[in-house]
């Protein structure tokens, strides 16, 4: 079902995510390629959104900027109540690390550390208590499958395993906002589809806000929403059926 | 961070192991190098350190305990009357030729001791005794200059400037800083062989009372005994050392080796911190994108920079500990001061956070985009 985005676009008080007018280029000395052509986007809490579209299409780019690791050229970004706009880098990576959790196509684990480890490292950062840290993280690991794999290092598990690893990861520090890029591009397509079950159930079930960036239409079904892009805009929005994803799971 | 720190360190062993290698030679060529030197340059104040004499007299110019001035050997009574003054006795310090089995002649250094205190007589006898320099011609040789002196024995006869000298006693591991070995015996037959008048001397051994104030004996020396200088042990030990360190260069020559050394551990450090940081870009890159602050990587680099030294200067000291004793002898000796190992420890620590800086360079330019585009 394709809805016109307009008249569907929450304010962005209510929005976990919101963007207006984005825009986006890269600089190669003289040539200027844009990017993001003035992208609106607004997703309600805990919703589930892909950014779909072609390679070149900005959907990266876009994740990114909403991650708070890019800035935007123009335009208002806010992300988990934070407007993006004047935030210097200190702030924007307290950001990262207080509300935002990231899901990466190659799942970018430590090799050095184990999988709790692994899990661990944004509490870490956030300097919480050790004891608490592991409790949550070997809570998360029985949440994705993994607990009895806490020991293991994440070169003796598979690419599936890894991207469970990577998920209980960004779910670690409880952030209200998770951002996958290609979350199931490395993996076959049955750990593909177990990986965004997971994530699907995960994120739902403690009411997360979601943007998933895909081109995989095999997977749209997890999403509340799905957003096209192509040239650096949004030129479509499609509202999957409430129902869709209890009819393709034959629940 | 600590464990994020440890764990992403031993995770590249080959690496880590090339980053302790560096450490550990910094480590052990400073204090070997260092080792080396004190143990030489302290053998240039070794007749000072060991003549059991609390102060020493001797000529107003007095500047190495081996090159020594003559004095009247009378004014000894004058020092004698300093308060504190428990003993005073004349010392006579000169060279010789010593004949050799082969024909051959060898220049030695006479130490002439008073008969009745032996007050700055041989240590370290390994046969017969210190007095038995009192026998007929009787003199102390050291067994460390045996090949220097063709094999010297027990009871073998030599020769002296044209005298009859014979081996009573031998000592081990009294050798100077010059390369002439050590003769000890009694005073007049030291000035015998030295060609002395009766009444020259070089220097008069003082010991003071107990609880007597060496500087103010001292004082008192100078005062009785104005065209003398008298010296604190520990005085005429430097001053005898830094006769050989300001002349020649020799300070220079181990400092240069040793800072070279250092340098190269550190170029090792620093080259193996930048390369496993290298290796590791997509994750320093995962942990700006999830949210470490510039402050927590860096503190990431300074932990494994921090356990590169610590560990690093733990074997290094042991590796140490291992030449110094095997390989220590009273010819070269290696006396490693508790302040240089803890001196090298922090110079290689210091080394080692500097050296992180550059690693970190490289982090603070590295874009967290990286992680989304690989």
């Amino acid at each position: 079902m394709t809805v016109d985005r307009a008249t569907d676009a929450p304010r962005a008080e209510d929005s976990a995510v919101w963007a207006e007018g984005v825009h986006k280029a890269y600089r190669a000395g003289a040539t200027v390629t844009p990017v993001l052509c003035g992208v609106d986007l607004a997703v309600r809490r805990g919703e589930c959104v892909f950014l779909a579209g072609p390679s070149g299409s900005g959907k990266t780019t876009l994740l990114s900027i909403l991650g708070c690791i890019l800035s935007a050229d123009r335009g208002r970004v806010r992300v988990a109540d934070e407007e993006l706009a004047g935030l210097d880098e200190p702030r924007r990576a307290a950001l990262r690390r207080h509300r935002i959790g990231f899901v990466f196509q190659r799942f970018h684990l430590i090799r050095g550390l184990s999988v709790l480890d692994n899990v661990r490292v944004p509490l870490v950062l956030r300097a919480a208590p050790p004891d608490a840290a592991r409790r949550r993280a070997l809570d998360l690991l029985d949440a994705v499958g993994l607990a009895d794999m806490a020991r293991s290092h994440p070169r003796n598990l598979s690419a599936g395993q890894c991207q469970r690893v990577a998920i209980a990861r960004a779910l670690v520090a409880d952030p209200p906002v998770i951002l996958a890029d290609e979350p199931t591009a490395s993996l076959d397509a049955v750990s593909g589809q177990e990986t965004m079950e997971l994530f699907h159930r995960l994120t739902a079930q403690d009411g997360k806000t979601a943007v998933v960036v895909t081109h995989d239409p095999r997977i749209f079904r997890y999403a509340d929403r799905v957003f096209h892009l192509d040239g650096g805009r949004i030129v479509r929005t499609e509202q999957q059926p409430s129902d869709a994803l209890a009819c393709t799971a034959g629940v | 961070m600590w464990s994020l720190a440890v764990h992403t360190l031993i995770a590249d062993r080959g690496k880590l192991l090339t980053a302790l290698v560096g450490v550990i030679f910094s480590i052990v060529l400073v204090n070997v190098q260092g080792g080396l030197f004190v143990g030489l340059i302290r053998k240039a104040g070794l007749l000072v350190d060991q003549g059991e004499a609390d102060i020493w007299v001797g000529h107003k110019r007095m500047h190495n305990v081996d090159f020594a001035r003559d004095v009247p050997r009378r004014w000894v009574h004058r020092i004698r009357t300093v308060p504190g003054v428990r003993r005073a006795e004349p010392y006579l310090v000169g060279f010789a030729d010593m004949t050799l089995p082969s024909g051959g002649f060898e220049q030695v250094l006479i130490v002439g001791v008073d008969r009745v205190s032996l007050l700055g007589g041989a240590w370290n006898l390994t046969r017969g005794s210190a007095e038995a320099i009192l026998q007929t011609d009787g003199v102390i040789l050291d067994e460390c200059e045996s090949e220097k002196l063709e094999h010297p024995r027990m009871g073998d006869v030599r020769e002296l400037n044209g005298r009859r000298a014979r081996i009573v006693a031998m000592s081990n591991g009294i050798m100077g800083f010059l390369v002439t070995p050590y003769v000890f015996t009694t005073y007049e037959r030291a000035a015998e062989y030295i060609g002395k008048e009766p009444d020259a001397c070089s220097y008069f051994l003082v010991q003071t009372e107990p609880g007597a104030d060496v500087a103010q004996v001292c004082a008192g020396i100078r005062q009785v005994a104005p065209r003398l200088e008298a010296f604190s042990r520990n005085e005429y030990s430097r001053i005898s050392i830094d006769y050989w360190m300001t002349r020649t260069g020799l300070g220079i020559s181990f400092g240069a080796a040793t800072l070279l050394g250092l340098l190269v551990g550190m170029i090792m450090v620093a080259q193996t911190l930048y390369a496993l940081v290298l290796d590791r870009l997509g994750e320093f890159g995962t942990l700006k994108a999830i949210g470490a602050t510039e402050r927590q990587v860096y503190s990431i680099l300074l932990i494994q920079a921090f356990i590169m030294a610590l560990v690093g200067s733990i074997l290094g000291l042991g590796i140490v500990s291992g030449i110094q004793y095997f390989y220590s002898t009273p010819q070269a000796p290696i006396m490693v001061p508790w302040g240089l190992s803890l001196g090298s420890c922090v110079l290689v620590l210091a080394i080692c956070l500097v050296s992180s800086l550059l690693p970190y360079y490289r982090i603070r330019k590295l874009d967290p985009m990286m992680v989304l585009q690989s």
